[in-house]
């Protein structure tokens, strides 16, 4: 029995129900604060700790889940291409605003967490916040950030930007749809994409586009000052 | 009918070859050059740059592709099941987490979106003084 339950064959159906409860639980209340992210990883959590299945055992038998996040990122080459077309069109600011993002969303991070005197584990892990979960999680590994900090940071970072940012940037008199979308997309990435695209396809269209280049430039320039 | 069934299965089969043939080309660069990018991120620019060659994107990709995506928090779910698990970190580090994940979040989204909406006024600009 407890072979069973530190095997795949219970730990594969596990993860598979818990996403689609939350998924459910997310379509059901209609707010980012419950990305199904969210409710699946407590759920799972939940489950874990009643069955005493230790994460280790848990964390292996989810192999196969691990191993499809590396085409994941491939994968997302096919929106970027896409979306590629609306550079030409909106072309130096767009390219300029990405440099500045994909600069100051890690440093911002990381100097606040300094002045508040966070440890230096801490600091690798915030350094991807603001990237799409599974290039975060591929850098973590090149720059040896714990692995489990940094997707809970990442996700964390996108509920705020996709919550807060769309009512802030309203507020501030900001409503060309592309900025918005381009801000959420550097910022908070797939969760703020996908609140994007809830506020037109244009806004989702420029989200998608600096989710993926941020992702991708973040993935090639922080190893270089961070790689032991 | 079939046959047509059979033809999808067979696109969707080559999209996925394609996506696992780019991770271990990048995977395999990556290690051999021992650049600092992660492979899979190399491979993701690889799958662009072949994507802008050709000019299109194949069908089967795509639809492999938006299904993978689509199921992205469900591949990602092992590692933020990790979160309930962390033990070591003290308080000043979950201060210094919570400040630096909303305040930061919020303070680099704003500063984003100033940039670029003064940025694309002045590119308005310019393109009507053209």
């Amino acid at each position: 029995m407890t072979e069973l339950l530190h095997s795949p064959l219970f730990a594969l159906p596990l993860n598979l129900c818990a996403f689609l409860l939350g998924v459910a639980i997310y379509r059901r209340s209609g707010t980012a604060l419950l990305h199904p992210i969210v409710g699946a990883s407590a759920l799972v959590a939940a489950v874990l700790w009643l069955l005493q299945i230790p994460y280790a055992d848990y964390q292996q038998a989810s192999g196969l889940l691990y191993a499809l996040l590396g085409p994941a990122v491939v994968a997302l080459a096919v929106p970027l291409k896409q979306n590629l077309a609306i550079i030409r069109r909106a072309g130096w600011p767009l390219a300029v605003t990405l440099a500045v993002g994909a600069l100051l969303a890690p440093v911002v991070a990381v100097v606040v967490a300094l002045l508040l005197g966070a440890a230096k584990p801490v600091l690798l892990a915030l350094s991807g916040k603001s990237i799409t979960t599974p290039i975060a999680l591929a850098l973590a590994e090149k720059i040896h950030a714990a692995q489990s900090l940094t997707a809970g940071i990442v996700v964390f970072t996108g509920v705020v930007g996709a919550v807060a940012g769309p009512p802030l940037l309203q507020r501030l008199n900001i409503r060309d749809h592309r900025v918005l979308g381009f801000a959420l997309g550097i910022n908070a990435h797939a969760v703020g994409t996908a609140r994007a695209l809830e506020i037109s396809a244009l806004c989702g269209a420029f989200a998608a586009l600096a989710m993926g280049l941020c992702g991708a430039l973040t993935a090639i320039v922080l190893p270089l000052f961070l790689a032991p | 009918m079939d046959s047509f069934r059979l033809r999808d299965v067979a696109h969707w089969l080559a999209g996925a070859a394609i996506l696992l043939g780019c991770e271990r080309l990048g995977r395999t660069i990556s290690e051999a050059l021992a650049l600092p990018v992660p492979g899979s991120v190399l491979g993701m620019l690889l799958l662009l740059l072949a994507l802008m060659v050709y000019g299109r994107v194949p069908r089967g990709l795509a639809q492999v592709s938006e299904q993978l995506l689509r199921l992205l928090a469900l591949l990602f779910l092992p590692a933020a099941v990790g979160v309930f698990y962390l033990r070591d970190l003290s308080a000043q580090d979950w201060l210094g987490l919570l400040a630096a994940t909303v305040v930061g979040t919020l303070v680099s989204l704003t500063l984003c979106a100033l940039l670029l909406a003064r940025l694309l006024k002045r590119a308005d600009r310019e393109g009507v003084d053209d």
